[in-house]
């Protein structure tokens, strides 16, 4: 190896050095999981969340706090997705840094998983005790079988103190009281311990002589007869004995500690969706395009008026993600992340209120860089070119009324007029 | 106590040649097999018994003592043959079992509990020592390995249950929680967050078995000491299969020839090389 070589190796070698040295300073934390690479499909058309809040965003270690909303299954479900025979509401976060108490889907507790309907709507609340201190992104999730997780919006939560000082007792049914963090550990590594420490001496029982090479030559070359030593059937015969004694042992005296057991409940939670409330308002959309360089969903709504009182359109939902105008905004929990919210990002050809009685076609534009931030314009590599989501309007007196839109989407790749 | 000197005397080694045959015991043992055995067998395991043996929720009294012996009793199996075929050592069983709990430990530890946060007791692995032991003395007591399949792969599986009773019977003390009662293990799994794992994931109490009275715990390990005793003897012919050793020999009239005795092959060397030198074997 000449000069030149080791030169130019020299250099490799510090320039690798330097990058490994400086790669801590230019990376950041990974505090979300992803829940933009879902496909669009996926979150407008499956589940529509709505009314989510993260109670108590800042907690200490032991704190009870929750998580609440509600979420509509959309009746556009994709054919792609596996229909929601058997679901379970779950709770996106970096690792178990709540733990979660309780979990009610309109009212019923849901330990296990169950089906639900296409076309209703649910209200959870999960309750959570705040475990692990940080800085979390927690999102509530809806996993469907042989579906996956379908990602809700996600809120951050801090957690502060030490998880040192973490409890969460838990009484029994037969009166005892035990703590999830830690019940069964000791006695666990006890056992642990105790059968490799047997084991360990059964292996080295045989370590301590010749072991391979040794014994592999007289093998080839007489048989077995010299290797089988009659020590070794005798210890064998006593450690088959002491074996089956201490198994023997441990199983009776675990069944007197613990004489009252019942096996896994392997269940299904049956939950009723919420009435269906009365709707006045009645909207079909006729039309739906995504203006790609507008970064702008326009849709065409024939919309009529069935009730008694103005109404008024206010907001656009999908993906968790919100569109509002003027109307929409002043209903806005201040609490909701900001990043989730287009508050002026829905307009309207005609922002006057809908009359009673009457029927009339609005050009509604949802428009915001949130579609392309939060991925949604991916919708142009979907196989089935749909939206979904919920449209949220109010009347005079301050009800809300919800309906659920859907459309085929057709794109526009050039601003129009251009 | 040992007939060790008798042994080593049969070798027809020399003193130094013991010595080192003794450091490569060691070197051997620990270092590449030990290690070996963790690598290979803890993935084959975990990816088909990982969830129940991960999870306290999946321990249950159908699947779980079905799935984790016939799955651990694989390698075990194959080990068997290696130790005991080649060397007339009895450990193959404990050995793989030990090197699968060694790398059951580095991974609730560092992934479990450093990475994930999980509390060890909802992480805790099942414990099948007791039945590997079993299963070595049985084929020494017997050496036979067809006996071995029949009782030790039997009770193998037949142990696995009260042998991990000790360590879990407490997850099964009932919790009622809003007025639902659960097992104590199906709390921890609603308690601690999985993401990734919903609960309709798990595959507990599915199927028939319990029309049987209620005494599904029986039947399954029952039907995995039966299944346990194929799987041993499918894998110890896995185990014959690749501890094989052959080479060819083409004489001089150049016949090639298969010869299964490997110790032999430095031999026929030796005895080629002193042909080929016009000297004597």
């Amino acid at each position: 190896m000449n000069a030149k070589n080791v030169f130019k190796l020299w250099v490799l070698g510090l320039c690798g050095t330097a990058t490994l040295a400086f790669t801590p300073a230019f990376t950041t934390p990974a505090f979300a999981h992803g829940e933009r690479s879902q496909e669009p499909f996926l979150r407008m058309r499956t589940v529509n969340w709505y009314d989510t809040e993260w109670v108590g965003k800042k907690t200490a270690v032991n704190d009870v706090t929750a998580l609440k909303g509600r979420f509509h299954l959309s009746e556009d479900w994709p054919r792609a997705v596996v229909k929601p025979n058997r679901t379970f509401l779950n709770i996106g976060s970096p690792s178990s840094v709540f733990v979660r108490l309780s979990s009610k889907v309109n009212g019923t507790p849901m330990f296990t998983s169950g089906p639900m309907e296409i076309g209703r709507d649910y209200e959870y609340e999960v309750t959570l005790k705040a475990r692990l201190p940080g800085h979390h992104h927690i999102h509530p999730m809806f996993a469907v079988k042989d579906a996956g997780p379908i990602a809700g919006p996600g809120g951050w939560m801090d957690i502060t103190g030490s998880y040192d000082s973490f409890t969460n007792p838990i009484k029994t049914l037969t009166g005892e009281t035990f703590d999830s963090e830690t019940k069964g550990t000791a006695s666990g590594i006890m056992w642990h311990l105790f059968w490799g420490a047997v084991a360990l001496f059964w292996v080295g029982f045989f370590m301590v002589r010749p072991m391979y090479l040794v014994r592999a030559r007289v093998l080839a070359a007489y048989g077995d007869e010299i290797l089988l030593d009659p020590i070794d059937r005798k210890v064998g015969v006593a450690v088959l004995i002491f074996t089956l004694v201490v198994v023997t042992i441990g199983y009776f005296s675990a069944e007197s500690s613990h004489p009252i057991t019942v096996p896994l409940q392997a269940g299904e939670t049956k939950v009723k969706p919420l009435p269906v409330k009365p709707n006045p308002l009645v909207v079909e959309v006729t039309h739906a395009e995504y203006d790609v360089p507008g970064r702008a969903l326009r849709m065409v709504l024939h919309a009529t008026n069935n009730g008694t009182q103005p109404v008024s359109i206010g907001e656009f939902t999908t993906a968790g993600i919100r569109f509002t105008n003027k109307v929409g905004a002043a209903k806005l929990d201040p609490n909701y992340p900001a990043e989730l919210v287009a508050a002026s990002g829905l307009t309207m050809d005609n922002e006057a209120p809908i009359m009673p009685g009457m029927t009339v076609d609005i050009k509604v534009e949802s428009k915001d860089v949130l579609w392309e931030v939060q991925r949604l314009v991916d919708i142009l590599h979907d196989p089935d070119q749909r939206f979904a989501g919920l449209l949220m309007s109010y009347s005079d007196s301050g009800e809300r009324f919800i309906n659920p839109i859907w459309a085929p989407v057709l794109p526009v790749f050039t601003r129009m007029g251009a | 106590m040992f007939r060790t000197d008798e042994i080593i005397k049969a070798s027809k080694l020399p003193p130094e040649g013991v010595a080192m045959s003794r450091h490569i015991d060691y070197i051997y043992f620990i270092p590449i097999l030990f290690v070996t055995i963790i690598g290979t067998f803890h993935m084959h395991f975990d990816l088909l018994a990982g969830d129940w043996d991960f999870w306290l929720d999946w321990k249950d009294r159908q699947w779980w003592p079905i799935v984790t012996p016939i799955t651990a009793i694989t390698f075990c199996s194959a080990l068997q043959y290696y130790n005991w075929v080649n060397y007339r050592q009895p450990f193959g069983a404990t050995i793989t079992i030990l090197a699968l709990l060694a790398g059951k430990w580095v991974t609730i530890v560092a992934a479990w509990w450093w990475w994930s946060n999980y509390p060890y007791n909802f992480v805790m692995p099942a414990t099948l020592l007791p039945s590997a032991l079993v299963l070595d003395i049985v084929l020494l007591l017997t050496r036979n390995w067809t006996l071995t399949a029949v009782i030790g792969a039997w009770m193998f599986a037949a142990l696995f249950y009260p042998t991990n009773w000790a360590l879990f019977a407490y997850s099964h003390t009932p919790v009622v929680v809003d007025g639902t009662l659960l097992s104590w293990a199906d709390y921890m799994g609603f308690l601690y967050v999985r993401t990734g794992t919903p609960e309709y994931i798990r595959m507990i109490e599915v199927g028939s078995l319990r029309t049987f009275g209620g005494h599904s715990t029986m039947i399954s390990s029952f039907f995995a000491a039966f299944a346990s005793s194929l799987m041993y003897i499918l894998w110890w012919q896995f185990g014959k299969f690749f501890c094989t050793a052959y080479f060819y020999m083409t004489d001089d009239r150049q016949r090639t020839t298969k010869v299964h005795d490997v110790f032999a092959y430095g031999e026929l060397v030796r005895a080629e090389k002193a042909k080929l030198a016009g000297g004597k074997v």
